[in-house]
């Protein structure tokens, strides 16, 4: 289990790095960026599959902490926050729930596919409130944080 | 104030939220001299009027067409604006700087195609794929961004809509084909993580930030974008699939 936790973080790390990739962050952001998005992932799994809170109470914590992170790597770093969160977010984006939603309307089997269409728009939302809440924290407070 | 507006041209086209162009802009004119600016910013086009201290008015708008992302320049110019207002530039540096960094060099091709590949191999693991879906995945993440590159340099006036209708479209028919091969045994993980580097991730994120700020009309600008260009995947991949199965016999509609 712990292997198959390590193989995940270095994927998603992996993944994200090259979405910074495609998206021209600079390359010294490269490593920040892998950590936000592999740490970000790791909590989702663990949420969802091991603790069982279900998909959209863990893309939420998720998403919170990407980005948070993500703000207090840019107060650090003096750069803005889009840099890094971002990419760090590609993980959580629900494309699996998109392509099952198609994969079961094209199958005819429209309970499927409504079922999954919900829970991809549940997720979204789920990410829409985690970027919200966060960047409803001010400015002062993250500073501190970064202060201590 | 040519300046301000070339910094807010630059934030805007590479994909930095609105409060962050209207507040470099404002930033960068009020270190300048500019006694009195407003600039009022869409997802498409900057509008900026200004007063100087002998009552000269200036007034700019200027349309900015939905681009590319790029980071990079992001953190540039808001590097330069710290730098602006720590007195470090005369007007004239800070223009050239600004030139500089409207030139800056993307990426070589390869790379982004290589980019795609990884990002693709690696969410296919992620999402529930083994070793050989990802390696699969990466080909197939690959051959999608070459057509990307290609679409970018040959196919300027080709609609957004059909681009990435089709980018969905070819993502699902190499990842079929390399399956095909046997290469892989999830086909469904395969295809996940190849259409992967399609999605509007940045639009997504910056139409929320935008409409979490109050700026309504570019977030919902934004979140149209996002949402067509989901649909138009799903739509590439579902004309995919259909021809698949039409072909091979398998489960029907």
């Amino acid at each position: 289990m712990i292997l198959d936790f390590l193989l995940q973080f270095v994927a998603a790390g992996l993944g994200t790095v090259a979405f910074s990739i495609l998206f021209f962050v600079p390359a010294k952001y490269y490593p920040i960026c892998g950590v936000i998005g592999g740490s970000g992932w790791l909590i989702c799994l663990t949420l969802n599959r091991y603790l069982g809170l279900g998909i959209e109470v863990s893309s939420f914590a998720a998403t919170a902490f990407v980005i948070m992170c993500s703000r207090i790597a840019a107060t650090k770093q003096k750069c803005p926050a889009t840099l890094f969160l971002i990419s760090g977010i590609f993980p959580l984006v629900p494309g699996t729930g998109i392509y099952w939603t198609v994969y079961y309307m094209i199958m005819g089997e429209m309970d499927k596919c409504s079922q999954y269409g919900r829970q991809t728009l549940t997720v979204a939302i789920a990410i829409v409130l985690g970027i919200i809440f966060v960047f409803e924290i001010p400015n002062s407070l993250i500073r501190k944080i970064c202060r201590k | 104030m040519d300046v301000a507006m070339k910094a807010g041209n630059i934030l805007l086209e590479s994909g930095a939220e609105i409060f962050r162009v209207e507040e470099t802009i404002n930033r960068i004119a009020k270190y300048y001299g500019v006694e009195d600016s407003d600039s009022f910013v869409l997802s498409s086009g900057i509008f900026i009027t200004a007063e100087g201290k002998e009552k000269q008015i200036y007034a700019r708008v200027k349309h900015i067409p939905l681009n590319a992302v790029h980071l990079e320049r992001v953190a540039a110019v808001n590097q330069l604006s710290r730098e602006i207002e720590e007195g470090k530039h005369t007007v004239e540096q800070a223009r050239e700087r600004l030139e500089a960094i409207e030139v800056m060099k993307g990426k070589k091709d390869l790379a982004r195609m290589l980019a795609s590949g990884l990002g693709a191999g690696c969410f296919c693991y992620v999402f529930g794929g083994d070793f050989f879906d990802a390696f699969t995945a990466f080909l197939a993440g690959f051959l999608l961004y070459c057509f990307v590159v290609w679409t970018e340099k040959n196919g300027k006036n080709m609609s957004k809509i059909v681009v990435n209708i089709m980018g969905g479209f070819l993502a699902t028919m190499f990842a079929v084909l390399l399956y095909k091969c046997h290469l892989g045994t999830n086909l469904d993980y395969i295809i996940i993580g190849s259409i992967i580097p399609l999605l509007p991730g940045v639009s997504f994120t910056n139409a929320i930030r935008d409409l979490a700020d109050g700026d309504y009309i570019a977030g919902t600008v934004r979140m149209i974008d996002a949402l067509l260009v989901t649909f138009g995947i799903a739509l590439g991949v579902g004309l995919m699939y259909t021809i698949y199965y039409k072909m091979t016999g398998g489960p029907m509609l």
